[in-house]
């Protein structure tokens, strides 16, 4: 088996006669930041639960770190996970929420990274008052606190910014970076489309319970050919992006050129264009993960 | 299994809930003690629940936490028992903390086990706070005496129960009754695993008791009865009011045992196969 922090190998999960994911393969790999992207009812959320040993499978595997899940999984020990909204015991203080939840356990508070969690919650005193006086917005920092107390080596995160202001949406971005960039792998489910554009190297796109596409966020962004691009010289420009394969429907469009690439990568027409005396000053997807997003969904649905 | 004990007794004891129930279980004792000392002259002309050891009452301080038990145990301790099993699985699922428990390598079978076993120890904590708060207050308005039980009252042997017999006889009856409430313990933690709603779960606990005491009602229906967790609830009194301790004791004992067995079983069976929703 795989020793892929995340492994999902033609899993199905169905509730009675309704199938919530049916037959979805995918895997995130050691430090990729991978998006788990669908429209509301693409099954997301299930996945996410039978991951981290919520829900059994119907049909097929899940693994964390090459060993399959079950019930109190022994690996579920190196996976921080925040599953919809961030709840705990509300007559307890935040601060006691974290003790209990690690000594459930087996382990000693000392063992947690306590410093660290309190420093992201950014609670302050509020962190020994009780759970039911916080917001959703505390709630959901004690519950990034929470999920970090075990140095987890891969985070699962569904909706995570849910009930955040924007300054928080920016700090919880960052933090996931840092962490990803300390050799944290993440999978992380989200509606903020822009927010995953930022955030993630990778994505997993969803629609009806099955698997959409995968790959990296750049190739799914660029996946509809789209291109835009400004250089020194738009007209010598325009003739030599005519003479390359693949490539069509050149006009100018205010400061560049907007055109359609069918086969290559951006890089290839960079490299002919300054092979031929051209200064390229922007090249980017005509397109952003939205716009992508919705086409492979409305192209999924037409089928 | 130490921690997860721990871990759920702390949450049992913190909550205001359960501070409030241990302060009526308190209470309603001494208001007990109080009617009957009001009702001192009249005692006698009563003949409905409690009526016997009404009669006997107002001779010994002791004999109070027995006349307390009789009126609690049926209702207000039931829906205590319902209250602390009930709870504990369908209480946090609603919270939506139950996910974030299962979460952790944690077995489930011993996470059912350590809340059965912390809503038990509750159960009977709250049983015996009933018992000493009578004994208390009994004790402060009635004295501390032995006991004369009138022949002519209840056709038994005049005799007099020392208190030394008394005490002894209250420990067995405080444990009996505690005991007598683990089916709904049991029952009470099997629905908290079916459902995420706490209140559905406690109000199910109380009304398969109900039904149980309808269903004893039925004379006709014979042995089937003798299962019932209801049949042999009120053996006990003959210890207060005959000075006799009754076979059935240890037959409400082993029904008890057999309900924990089944639904305690059937609690863990389910949990350990149920995906978490909430």
């Amino acid at each position: 088996m795989s020793e892929s922090p995340v492994a999902v190998m033609g899993l199905s999960k169905r509730f009675g006669s309704v199938s919530a994911v049916n037959d979805l393969s995918f895997t995130v790999e050691p430090g990729q930041v991978c998006g788990l992207l669908g429209p509301n009812g693409a099954g997301k959320t299930t996945t996410l639960r039978v991951l981290v040993g919520l829900q059994r499978p119907s049909a097929g595997r899940v693994a964390l770190f090459g060993q399959p899940v079950s019930f109190g999984a022994p690996q579920l020990l190196r996976v921080g996970a925040l599953i919809e909204t961030a709840a705990f015991v509300p007559h307890l203080s935040g601060m006691t929420n974290l003790r209990l939840w690690w000594e459930a356990g087996g382990r000693h508070l000392d063992e947690a990274d306590t410093e660290t969690a309190l420093a992201i919650a950014g609670l302050g005193d509020a962190v020994d008052r009780k759970v039911r006086t916080y917001s959703a917005g505390m709630k959901q920092r004690l519950g990034f606190a929470r999920l970090l107390l075990g140095r987890p080596e891969l985070l699962i995160l569904d909706e995570p910014t849910n009930g955040l202001d924007p300054g928080e949406i920016r700090e919880i971005r960052q933090l996931l970076r840092r962490l990803a960039d300390g050799g944290a792998t993440v999978l992380v489910s989200s509606h903020h489309l822009s927010e995953v554009e930022q955030t993630c190297t990778h994505a997993v796109v969803m629609n009806h319970g099955e698997l959409v596409t995968q790959g990296l966020v750049s190739e799914i962004v660029g996946a509809n050919h789209g291109v835009y691009l400004e250089v020194d010289d738009s007209d010598r420009a325009l003739q030599i992006l005519g003479s390359i394969a693949g490539v069509h429907g050149a006009t100018v469009e205010g400061d560049g050129i907007a055109l359609q690439q069918e086969s290559g990568s951006r890089s290839d027409l960079v490299a002919v264009l300054v092979a031929a005396g051209l200064r390229v000053e922007t090249i980017t997807a005509q397109q952003g993960l939205e716009e992508a997003f919705l086409d492979l969904i409305e192209g999924e649905e037409r089928r | 299994m130490i921690a997860l004990l721990r871990i759920e007794l702390y949450k049992q004891i913190r909550r205001t809930r359960t501070l409030i129930t241990f302060g009526v279980l308190i209470g309603l004792p001494l208001l007990i003690v109080a009617a009957t000392k009001a009702r001192e002259k009249r005692v006698g002309q009563g003949a409905r629940r409690g009526g016997r050891l009404f009669v006997l009452a107002k001779q010994s301080g002791l004999l109070m936490p027995a006349v307390t038990l009789e009126l609690m145990s049926f209702l207000f301790l039931l829906i205590v028992a319902a209250m602390f099993a009930g709870d504990s699985i369908a209480g946090e699922a609603s919270t939506g903390n139950l996910r974030y428990v299962l979460i952790r390598p944690v077995s489930r079978a011993r996470l059912v086990l350590a809340k059965l076993i912390v809503a038990l120890a509750l159960t009977w904590a709250a049983t015996f706070a009933v018992s000493i708060a009578a004994l208390g207050f009994g004790v402060a308005f009635f004295g501390w005496h032995s006991v004369v039980l009138p022949s002519s009252l209840f056709g038994g042997t005049a005799a007099a129960v020392s208190t030394g017999t008394l005490l002894s006889h209250l420990v067995t009856a405080t444990m009996y009754v505690a005991f007598s409430v683990t089916a709904a313990v049991a029952v009470g933690l099997f629905f908290s695993t079916l459902t995420d709603s706490p209140a559905g779960a406690i109000g199910a606990t109380v009304g398969v008791y109900i039904v149980s005491s309808i269903i004893d009602g039925i004379d006709p229906l014979g042995v089937l009865r003798y299962g019932l967790p209801t049949h042999y609830s009120d053996v006990w009194s003959t210890m207060f009011t005959d000075n006799t301790t009754s076979h059935d004791l240890v037959a409400g004992v082993v029904v008890q045992c057999a309900w924990l067995a089944v639904f305690g079983s059937l609690g863990v069976w389910w949990f350990r196969r149920k995906d978490i929703k909430s």
